[in-house]
């Protein structure tokens, strides 16, 4: 359905754009793209929408190219940006009705149960809402159309957990009734819930395709312990530090293996968390991990 | 199309309707003072005959210029030059917004994930201020109308030329600051380069009229192309001042265009 062939796009200012990013996206997938600020997530959102125009490679959505069929991609395409900029001066009934009026007919019943569904107040002027209810018009804007494929970049910034939720569970809706969706996110956790596989895109280069089920196996914990015996550094810990008493290494190893490790240790203080992203990036995917 | 322009249109109501009061009520009142001066036209005129012929000239009072004891001569004189420095100041501003303010604002993102080509979006904005720069001559027409009527015989060519040349040069300042809009998308920064048009070309304007040497420079200043003495004598603009300004719309909106399919919006 989303198919990218070694796309490449770089700025003239700005070094970095993609490069040579290649993936493919199957019908009724949710596809989630994951990497940190400034890594490209944007920039490859941008050039499937023609915001901006590929240096090389190319693109197709439904079969259609990027470039020469933009305006028929549109009309099977819903969009949430990740930062809502749309016309302050509009109320939002206004603002939705002129998103579907590129689309032809509105269809209420699906304008009224998404406005329920997300509480949304339809009286008020754009500019009056704070960012979280930006957030809501963006979504009932690009779910009201019928998209065949939504592309959503950092769709859940800005909404709170309950709202979130609503959201995870509209997209499930639309996934099965078919439709195809490129997330794109920063976090890793509400990728992992939603998404079937995960794409990493690390300096503008996708480095890591895998399910999400293979990416929960292999995953990595972030250990910290406070204990004044001494114990072997293995293979499986990786940027080991020590501060103060207390060791912290990522854990790439089998469970198991671990527990019975602190088992014998005089333990102080323990943490076992899920590392941040960065972490997974600097030590877990390294570029010579991957591929 | 039909929606983005409507849409664009209700946007910039508000602004239409707060200048086409500021131009039509100049126009208004150098007409209300029109018979207070009409019995000292003699006395004047005396006055500005210490005044060089150039500087005359300039202002189109000069030898074979316009008769300011005449309503139309002093319409000429008087009210014409603001309705031009005026309205040009409103085209130039809404011409170099109209589109510029999508990149500002970042809404662009937003239009350009909609199944609308840029070329409509620009030909539909494009559009909308054709039109609001009609309305607003067509308002101000309306005022010359009412006060040529009541001053005497109204004289249709005169008129209709005192109300719609200056949508030229309106087009003039709109086309070019659309098209300077492409690239420079910070609103503010086009509409600094906007109204620098506006004024620096009426500064041009007088240069070609003060001086021989600079007497050329007329071809390129829209204020010429339009000028009342034109109108007033001739009933007329003149074919190559009204070429010159089609091809200068004209060429302006196609640079829009032709650079605006191609360009990375990276608002």
């Amino acid at each position: 359905m989303i198919k990218l062939d070694a796309l490449t796009k770089y700025y003239k200012k700005h070094a970095r754009g993609i490069l040579d990013v290649s993936l493919e996206i199957k019908k009724g997938e949710i596809f989630g793209f994951i990497g940190p600020n400034g890594a490209g997530k944007s920039t490859t959102v941008r050039t499937l929408l023609n915001l901006i125009f590929p240096t090389s490679g190319t693109a197709t959505i439904d079969g259609l190219d990027i470039v020469s069929d933009t305006i028929e991609i549109r009309k099977r395409v819903g969009y949430i940006p990740s930062e809502v900029n749309f016309y302050g001066d509009m109320y939002v009934k206004d603002f939705i009705l002129y998103a579907c009026s590129f689309h032809g007919e509105i269809d209420q019943v699906l304008m009224d149960s998404l406005v329920d569904k997300l509480e949304l107040d339809l009286t008020r002027k754009i500019e009056d809402l704070s960012f979280g209810n930006k957030k809501k018009v963006a979504i009932v804007a690009a779910l009201i159309t019928h998209p065949k494929i939504l592309i959503l970049d950092e769709p859940t910034s800005g909404l709170d957990p309950l709202m979130q939720n609503m959201f995870f569970q509209l997209l499930e809706t639309e996934k099965k009734n078919g439709t195809t969706i490129f997330f794109s996110s920063h976090n890793l956790s509400e990728v992992q819930r939603i998404c079937d596989r995960v794409g990493i895109i690390k300096e503008g280069r996708l480095v890591k395709v895998e399910s999400v089920e293979d990416i929960m196996k292999t995953r990595a914990k972030t250990v910290r312990i406070k204990t004044n015996d001494v114990f072997d550094i293995t293979d499986d810990m990786v940027n080991v530090e020590h501060l103060n008493g207390t060791v912290s290494f990522v854990y790439k190893g089998e469970m198991k293996s671990l527990m019975k490790m602190l088992s014998i240790l005089e333990i102080e203080d323990l943490s076992i968390t899920e590392p941040a992203l960065e972490e997974i990036f600097m030590h877990y995917y390294e570029r010579e991990d991957v591929k | 199309m039909k929606r983005l322009m409507i849409t664009e249109f209700r946007r910039n109501l508000k602004s239409l309707i707060l200048w086409t009061s500021i131009v039509a009520g100049m126009a208004a009142l150098m007409l209300l003072m029109y018979p207070a001066f009409k019995d000292t036209f003699a006395q004047l005129e005396d006055l500005l005959s210490v005044y060089p012929e150039e500087f005359l000239e300039a202002f189109g009072m000069g030898e074979g210029g316009l008769d300011m004891s005449d309503f139309y001569g002093w319409f000429g004189v008087e009210g014409y030059l603001f309705v031009n420095l005026i309205g040009g100041s409103y085209a130039a501003i809404l011409g170099g917004s109209i589109l510029s303010k999508e990149e500002d604002d970042k809404t662009i993102e937003f239009l350009l994930s909609k199944p609308i080509s840029r070329s409509r979006i620009l030909f539909g904005k494009a559009g909308v201020v054709a039109l609001n720069l009609i309305l607003l001559n067509t308002f101000v027409g309306i005022v010359l109308l009412i006060a040529f009527t009541i001053y005497g015989d109204l004289n249709v060519p005169v008129w209709l030329l005192y109300s719609y040349a200056p949508f030229i040069l309106q087009m003039i300042f709109a086309s070019i600051s659309f098209f300077i809009s492409v690239f420079v998308t910070k609103s503010r920064k086009v509409l600094s380069i906007g109204l620098g048009f506006v004024i620096g070309l009426y500064v041009v304007d007088l240069i070609s009229k003060l001086t021989e040497e600079f007497e050329y420079l007329k071809y390129i200043t829209p204020y010429e192309y339009i000028n009342a003495v034109t109108i007033v004598n001739d009933e007329m603009i003149k074919p190559l001042y009204l070429l010159i300004s089609i091809l200068m719309i004209g060429l302006s909106f196609f640079g829009a265009w032709y650079f605006y399919r191609k360009k990375d919006i990276t608002a």
